[in-house]
């Protein structure tokens, strides 16, 4: 287990329904990340097979392990990286069950999968009309720090990050896919996540324009103490490393420790009073 | 807290919540031209040019996405509507963002049509009219067929909320950058990239019949308008629009209704649910 963590920030366009491409893209950057010294190389939301892909997305899923993840692990092992993208995900029990998934993938090969838990139907998105809701929130234990994974619009919810924090995340990847109208949320509430779990968030978003809709990129690592340690160019293509240091989590949560005053008792009361809305 | 928050919370319903930051604005629709164009792989763009607000702004926009010389603005005068200031303002635009032009004189065309169509009404202006809207898009797609180029529309907010614009006329495009824009705005957006000021604050016409001005048909202000447009957007009653602007409440009310009257003339035309998947209603493929 080491300390510090290179991570690449890998903020992309993809090619709409193009896996073929978009792996390309994602393994040439993979090589780049592995050159400069990077561990881990994040890509955004969906960037399998793009964002937005509407019906197509029925013929676009595939499942977990399955041919893309495959071409991934592949990857992952010639470049000696780890990986985290995103990728719509067919259930291997019920055919017309699709998830929006985030996969890890390392040089041990395939290791976990993260399925977005807040499905965006509302304004321009229209998620839940294709996806199911995932359930958990799993943490995987590597030999670059344990990672827990978060999709886009789960950042607007703080149990996401508390629960993978709890489950002992001490990175939390936040891959995304956000519009530029959305911008100013996602910028306050990445730092925040960051701040309430002493913990730090690495978040890639997409780029490119996509039916009206323009994907702000912005991609950042943010400390447990909410500081910007890399930021990533706004709308274009760009490609940054940022090192964190996994002992930072201490000394900033021995400042204002957020973990240790959890209040569980009022979850339930927080159960209770949600279901009577 | 920026300016735009406070508007939000509060909305209250001033002529502050319409601005926007105009420079990120220009720069998002340049960029949304660019990329379109590039997609679709096209030698440039086509768009006709009237010498008002709206087509002036999305002509001088085009120019600054993709380079004027790309860019060919068609004026499009006819005998009926003529008026020498229009061309020489579309003209002055032209000019000032390096845009090609040419000029194709409706009259005859549009004289074909009243001929050739039998009971033709001279006196129904909105059938006639309509003619017109219609024929300047078919004289705008000949040359988006026959150069490569992609017709940018300039229908805005406004006039699309209210169905202010005639069905596959004047609103049929490619694309409409402008089409989230209230008048008001564009008119913002115009003077900040560098419409002349004449013609970013002169009154709008869809010249379909001689002194038709869009105010007068509207029967308000666009100041006004715009606001009860906004107010609308964010779901606010009539009766706290009215309240708000100082209006009489069934001012407000006849607006909505248009408003929601007009929805055909903004979307897909409906058909019936027969089969697995239908157009326009559930078959949703990404538009490339």
């Amino acid at each position: 287990m080491v300390n510090t963590l290179k991570i690449a920030l890998a903020q992309i366009s993809c090619k709409r329904a193009d896996k073929v491409s978009n792996i390309e893209k994602m393994k040439a950057y993979a090589e780049k990340a592995n050159k400069e010294g990077a561990k881990l190389v994040i890509f955004p939301e969906l960037s399998l097979t793009d964002y937005l892909v509407r019906d197509l997305i029925y013929e676009l899923a595939e499942p977990i392990p399955g041919p893309s993840v495959e071409k991934m692990t592949e990857i992952a092992k010639e470049n000696q990286v780890y990986i985290v993208f995103g990728m719509p995900e067919v259930s291997q029990k019920a055919e017309s069950v699709i998830y929006n998934t985030a996969v890890l993938v390392g040089p041990e090969g395939y290791i976990g999968k993260y399925r977005k838990m807040h499905l965006p139907t509302h304004s321009v998105f229209e998620e839940k009309r294709y996806f199911k809701q995932g359930y958990k929130t799993p943490v995987f234990e590597t030999k670059i720090g344990r990672i827990g994974l978060m999709i886009c619009y789960d950042v607007f919810f703080p149990e996401v990050s508390r629960a993978l924090r709890l489950n002992g995340a001490q990175l939390i990847v936040c891959i995304s896919a956000s519009p530029a109208v959305r911008r100013k949320f996602f910028e306050i509430l990445t730092a925040a996540r960051a701040i309430e779990n002493n913990v730090f968030l690495a978040y890639v978003n997409l780029v490119g324009i996509e039916e009206g809709l323009q994907f702000w990129g912005g991609s950042r690592i943010i400390g447990p103490n909410g500081s910007i340690i890399v930021k990533a160019k706004y709308h274009e293509e760009d490609f940054t490393v940022g090192e964190i240091d996994f002992k930072d989590i201490k000394h900033i949560a021995a400042f204002v420790p957020t973990i240790r005053d959890l209040r569980p008792e009022l979850y339930e009361e927080l159960k209770e009073a949600s279901e009577k809305i | 807290m920026t300016q735009n928050d406070q508007k939000v919370k509060n909305l209250k319903l001033t002529p502050q919540v319409l601005e926007l930051n105009w420079g990120n604005v220009a720069e998002r629709i340049k960029n949304f031209i660019r990329d379109y164009v590039e997609k679709a792989d096209a030698e440039g763009i086509v768009l006709g040019i009237s010498g008002g607000v709206d087509s002036s702004t999305v002509a001088a926009i085009s120019a600054l996405a993709i380079g004027g010389k790309r860019v060919l603005g068609l004026i499009m005068p006819e005998e009926e509507t003529y008026n020498p200031k229009d061309v020489e303002d579309a003209k002055r635009v032209a000019e000032k963002f390096g845009i090609k032009t040419e000029i194709i004189d409706l009259s005859n065309i549009l004289k074909a049509f009243y001929n050739a169509i039998p009971n033709f009404n001279e006196q129904d202006r909105v059938s006639k009219g309509n003619i017109k809207a219609r024929t300047r898009m078919i004289c705008i797609y000949y040359y988006a067929n026959a150069q490569n180029r992609i017709v940018i529309g300039s229908s805005d907010k406004s006039e699309t909320m209210m169905g202010y614009f005639t069905k596959w006329g004047d609103v049929a495009a490619d694309i409409s950058p402008l089409m989230d824009l209230y008048k008001t705005q564009v008119r913002k957006l115009a003077l900040h990239i560098g419409v002349p000021k004449e013609i970013a604050l002169k009154p709008s016409t869809p010249a379909l019949w001689p002194n038709q001005t869009a105010e007068k048909e509207l029967g308000m202000k666009y100041e006004i308008l715009d606001l009860i447009l906004y107010g609308l957007e964010r779901f606010m009653s009539p009766q706290e629009i009215a309240n708000q602007l100082n209006l009489p409440v069934k001012t407000v009310e006849e607006i909505k209704a248009r408003w929601i009257a007009n929805e055909h003339k903004r979307r897909m035309p409906l058909t019936v649910k027969i089969q697995y998947r239908t157009p326009g209603a559930d078959f949703r493929l990404p538009r490339t």
